[in-house]
């Protein structure tokens, strides 16, 4: 059973999402993720708590917000705002008082069924084959929240798409999965220690539910987040599909996404830094060599 | 049908052979060149037929261009019927605006309507003819203009301080008062009100037509025609018309055996046996068409040149002719040889092709000012395929598809393609249109909701079978095909009013009192008094408007015939009637004589929300602040600019800003439609779009609570949102504009996007636009086009990336806002997308 009461924590509701699954749809991004990938483009959905956002691009740099807060934690220089996140409690006394616009929250609470009147808006778009995908952060760690929008989705006949990294416990993949038409299952890399050394955890845990995916009812598409010297060499290619041809219960399509720097100014807008400066994306020949090698191991394969 | 449309064959057509490819490099490569011969003929024939009806002499006018202007056919060249002499030749009739002709002989710059450069180029002896053609109009012509004459006798000085040159609370062609207006003053007549292609003319014959013509004048005289023409003015007139419309058509025939004499000596001196039987197939045809109905397909698509052509000639200066559902008008011609095997769907695009690259070269020289502009840079020779017949068939068929590859491949600004949209559509056909969309990059094909455009002429008592045969005109209207007349609109600058409103009915640019006093906007202590002080002021000056229409149309109406090829085209009505479909002799004469236009509600919408929650909900600024900031267009006040921008715009899906764009829309037309168009005596049609007006009209607007800038241009199109504000997604914008059934009130009401080439990169995502357009429809949306963005935008972008915060990118797996991009990453999009375009 779900409840639509249950509250989730999302970052961003995007519309006309045409990236997430078949036809129109809206992805749902909900905040908090256990891995932090050091290509993340979305940094500001890693943490489960609601954090001050800076825009730097939008600051007049007046100083208003400095003055204003209670916690003396932010301070101006020629780079625009800077905030010290030991300290900040996110009182939002900042946000009040900054007329452009460039200091926000991120991270807002809501109901599953608020965020399905949301998915609603949009049904006149989904036709037959588009519908709502639940990305992240990482869904499986807002279960009950993931679950409840796809509940009210199914009964109203929309399409539901699970996109999710596959870190989390195998009740929280059920729960999902019940509701759920496709799921969007990320593989970075087949090596746990390596896993470990790029995500900050392995892939034991990922692999299991995995497994739970491929056997159920819902169609899996494995998602390969193409990494320079990290996951595009043949023999990491070649384990993850011997994987999956092992776990068997069905082919997935296998879609393979080059690494790009989109979320590089993300990473100023919550103070952090962006380690990956210097990785460039794969080169067109990487991309066809591992596509090749892919469709030669029996699978689909696009590259994004 | 007997053969089954086969895309790939139709996506593997080659529109662009070796010789059409080195006839637009030509074309490319030409000076725009002035041309005056046909001015010189006109003025010529006016001397020749003083004292005859004025109908006559106009006809005769027509009459001696067609028959003595010079004749160019090309080498290559697949069908006849060149405008001017010059490859890029660009004329004009001085007798309509004989002033500023006479300017740009002295200044030595030409002005034209396709493009924003001047064309230089003009032989010595051809200056002095035209400067002395212009001279002779500037003597023979009425000193003043009747048209404003009449408001100034009607209704007093005062009301130009609300018109185009003043305070612009309205706009429209009938209310300039520096417009040259030169011999006559008709300019009210765009799309169904200019001489348009005709089906029925075509498949007819104009020799059916000219019989109809004689029988009739003879049956008036046998039998008297009282049922018709009351009175003896009506009499003559009916008889003088119908002997114009004679004159008109013979003549239009005789220019046709002129082609084919020119193609049958070029022919004779050819050594080339293909082009020899390329010039006898031209000449075959012009020898059987218009006067005789086509044999061929391929005779079809000459004689659609020549009525494009010959309609342009007549309507001189305002020569906006629509062409028409050209795949509906040529499919009968073309089926028939497709099933007898001689035509191939290859054939035809490279006809398709030539009769593009005749089309674009139509050109002509424009006096209004570049701001004022409506439309700039393109004459309107509007396409429109597709649609629903009266037997709720869906027409789409070979010819479709065909004439969407031509356009994609030739890649010309013109002619502009509508499709007519429905539930029906074919989605394999929706995805050729998405996709050809995209080669072609800016904006076309456009898609218009079929069902709506139908449902409107029914509403308005039109018999169904009549009412499913529209077709786009003009920049944003449409009209039914040969059964009505369609004047230029007038429009109500809405956001003009709202700031009339503001300050409580006082003007900064007149520096008058124009309004009634409704209150100073800095002393309002709630949000309705805002509101209502807008209503009052849109109340007091839409009566106004509607008389300034009134007695500027009828007085263009009772002003200017044209030649009797009009009277031609709709020729079932026209003749019995004796009258030209602009005078009411049309199927539909009482509906619609003209749009009542409204403009910019988005802006009001948009500035009401910023009012409301930056002053009444969140108290961060005061009444008197707020406009304060305004008066000063911001400057001291860049943080409340930026809080007004940064307020809910309409586009983004957000109750707060949609509802209230909801009731003004609404009281908008509550307040419009209270009013009886007196020509009509019908509540007024409405029409609600900015094609380009939207920067002409934002010029005289200070800056609004929306955070637009003194000066700047309101919201381009009907219902797009305020241009880079739209930050949710195309779902969004559209849910924005089509929550209320606003498309059913008004005609015009458009919607500008614009989409990254990335996004549409495959078969999938052009289905995924197919379905956004059909949802739109479904949605009772009104019509939607879509700009694949250029180069010149993303380079705008990277500079000015405020200004585009809607510009969506995919590259890879993720799709992006541009603007989130880092810049680097932007840059080298900028670059990649570059390669791409070519």
């Amino acid at each position: 059973m779900v409840d639509i009461n249950t509250v989730g924590r999302t970052f961003n509701i995007q519309r006309y999402s045409i990236a997430d699954g078949p036809g129109i749809r809206t992805t749902i991004f909900v905040k908090g993720c256990p891995l932090s990938c050091k290509w993340c483009s979305n940094p500001e959905s890693q943490s489960k708590e609601r954090q001050i956002a800076y825009r730097n691009t939008q600051c007049k740099a007046c100083g208003k917000c400095v003055a204003a807060c209670p916690k003396q934690c932010m301070t101006l220089d020629e780079d625009g705002i800077h905030i010290d996140r030991t300290v900040c409690d996110v009182c939002g006394t900042c946000v009040k008082k900054c007329l452009p616009g460039a200091l926000s929250f991120s991270g807002k609470d809501m109901t599953a069924q608020e965020a399905f009147k949301v998915v609603m808006r949009d049904k006149d778009y989904y036709e037959k084959d588009g519908g709502c995908t639940c990305s992240g952060g990482e869904i499986l760690m807002q279960p009950d929240f993931v679950a409840a929008i796809f509940a009210q989705c199914r009964e109203n006949g929309i399409h539901t798409n699970a996109d999710t990294c596959g870190c989390g416990s195998e009740e929280a993949m059920r729960k999902i999965l019940e509701y759920s038409d496709m799921v969007f299952f990320d593989l970075k890399h087949m090596d746990s220690a390596e896993h470990k050394r790029m995500t900050g955890v392995g892939n034991e845990q990922i692999l299991k539910n995995l497994d739970i995916c491929m056997h159920s009812d819902a169609q899996v598409v494995i998602r390969v987040p193409l990494i320079k010297g990290f996951n595009d060499t043949d023999e990491n290619i070649t384990a993850m599909c011997e994987t999956l041809k092992k776990i068997g219960g069905q082919t997935p399509i296998i879609s393979v996404l080059p690494y790009h720097n989109y979320g590089e100014n993300k990473y100023r807008m919550i103070d952090e830094v962006y380690e990956l400066t210097d990785m460039e994306p794969p080169s067109q020949e990487t991309k066809d060599h591992v596509k090749e090698l892919i469709e030669s191991l029996g699978f689909e394969c696009r590259v994004e | 049908m007997s053969f089954k449309v086969n895309p790939e064959e139709i996506r593997s057509v080659k529109v662009l052979t070796p010789r059409l490819q080195k006839l637009k490099e030509e074309w490319e490569a030409a000076p725009p060149q002035v041309y005056v011969d046909d001015t010189l003929l006109f003025t010529e024939s006016w001397k020749e037929t003083e004292g005859l009806p004025v109908d006559i002499r106009w006809a005769k006018a027509l009459e001696k261009r067609l028959l003595e202007c010079p004749l160019l056919l090309r080498d290559g060249e697949l069908l006849a019927g060149s405008l001017t002499k010059f490859i890029r030749g660009n004329g004009t009739l001085c007798a309509m605006k004989p002033r500023e002709i006479l300017e740009m002989c002295e200044s030595g710059r030409f002005s034209r309507k396709t493009s924003d450069s001047d064309s230089t180029n003009i032989t010595p002896e051809d200056l002095a003819a035209l400067k002395a053609d212009a001279e002779y109009w500037i003597e023979h012509m009425p000193k003043k203009s009747t048209v404003n004459e009449a408001y100034r006798y009607d209704m007093g000085e005062g009301v130009f301080d609300l018109l185009f040159d003043h305070a612009m609370i309205f706009e429209g062609r009938g209310v300039r008062e520096k417009m040259d207006r030169g011999l006559f003053q008709n300019y009210s007549a765009y799309g169904g009100g200019v001489a348009q292609v005709s089906q029925k003319c075509i498949d007819h014959g104009l020799n059916y037509v000219i019989d109809l013509c004689k029988k009739e004048k003879e049956r008036m005289m046998r039998e008297g025609d009282v049922q018709h023409s009351h009175g003896s003015a009506q009499f003559i007139r009916k008889y003088w018309l119908l002997e114009a419309c004679i004159i008109s058509c013979e003549a239009f025939i005789k220019y046709a055996k002129r082609w084919a004499d020119l193609a049958r000596e070029q022919a004779a001196a050819c050594k080339d046996e293909t082009r020899k039987a390329e010039l006898i197939r031209i000449a075959e045809a012009c020898e059987q068409c218009p006067g005789e109905p086509p044999r061929t397909f391929f005779e079809a698509v000459q004689c659609v040149r020549l009525y494009h052509l010959v309609c342009w000639k007549e309507s001189s200066d305002r020569p906006e002719v629509p062409i028409g559902r050209l795949d509906q008008l040529l499919w009968p011609y073309y089926k028939k040889d497709r099933e007898e095997g001689k035509v191939t769907p290859q054939d035809a695009a490279e006809l398709f092709g030539a009769l593009w690259l005749k089309i674009r070269e139509v050109e002509n020289l424009v006096t209004i000012p570049r701001e004022q502009r409506a439309a700039p840079g393109s004459l309107l020779p509007n396409i429109t395929l597709c649609g629903v017949n009266e037997k709720g068939e869906e027409l789409t068929n070979e010819l479709s598809w065909l004439i969407l590859e031509a356009m994609a491949q030739v890649k010309l600004s013109e002619p502009a393609v509508y499709i007519r949209v429905s539930d029906k559509t074919p989605d394999e056909f929706l995805r050729h249109a998405c996709d050809c969309n995209v080669r072609f990059g800016g904006g076309n094909p456009a898609f218009l909701n079929d069902a709506e455009g139908t449902q409107r002429y029914l509403d308005r008592g039109v018999p169904l079978v009549d009412a499913c045969d529209w077709n786009a005109s003009g920049c944003l209207g449409y009209h039914l095909s040969c059964m009505e007349h369609l004047g230029g609109g007038h429009n109500i600058n809405q956001p003009k009013v709202f700031e009339v409103a503001l300050n409580d009915g006082y003007d900064w640019r007149t520096q008058k009192q124009i309004g009634p006093h409704t209150g100073d906007a800095s002393t309002f202590t709630s949000f309705e008094q805002v509101k209502q002080a807008y209503y009052d002021q849109l109340a007091y000056f839409a009566p106004i408007l509607m008389r300034v229409k009134t007695l500027g149309l009828a007085t263009e109406i009772a002003d200017g015939p044209m030649s009797g090829l009009r009277v031609a085209m709709q020729y079932e009505d026209c003749i019995p009637n004796g009258l030209t479909p602009k005078e009411g002799g049309a199927r539909y004469p009482e509906g619609w004589t003209s749009w009542f236009g409204s403009r910019g509600v988005v802006d009001i919408a948009d500035s009401l929300a910023a009012i409301k929650l930056l002053v009444f909900d969140e108290e961060k600024l005061t009444m008197a602040e707020l406009m304060e900031a305004c008066r000063a267009n911001w400057e001291g006040y860049e943080d409340i600019k930026t809080a007004c921008r940064n307020a809910p715009k309409y586009g983004n899906d957000d109750p707060y800003v949609d509802e209230i764009y909801d009731e003004v829309a609404k009281k908008v037309v509550e307040i419009m439609q209270s009013i009886i168009d007196p020509i009509t005596g019908k509540t007024p049609m409405l029409f609600i779009g900015a094609a380009a007006g939207h920067i002409g009209l934002g010029s005289c607007i200070m800056a609004l609570p929306n955070g637009r800038s003194k000066g700047d241009p309101i919201n381009d199109a009907a219902c797009s949102a305020m241009p880079g504000m739209d930050a949710n997604g195309p779902t969004c914008t559209i849910n924005s504009a089509t929550n209320a059934p606003y498309a059913k009130e008004f005609c015009g009401f458009a919607m500008n996007m614009k989409f990254s080439k990335s996004l549409l990169n495959t078969d999938e995502k052009l289905d995924k636009l197919g379905t956004l357009i059909k949802t739109f429809v479904k949605r009772d949306g009104w019509h939607i086009q879509f700009n694949i963005h250029s180069q010149e935008e993303l380079q705008d972008a990277l500079e000015h990336p405020e200004n585009h915060k809607n510009l969506l990118v995919r590259v890879g797996g993720y799709s992006a806002y541009f603007v989130d991009l880092p810049k680097a990453l932007q840059a080298e999009i900028v670059h990649r997308t570059m390669h791409e375009m070519i």
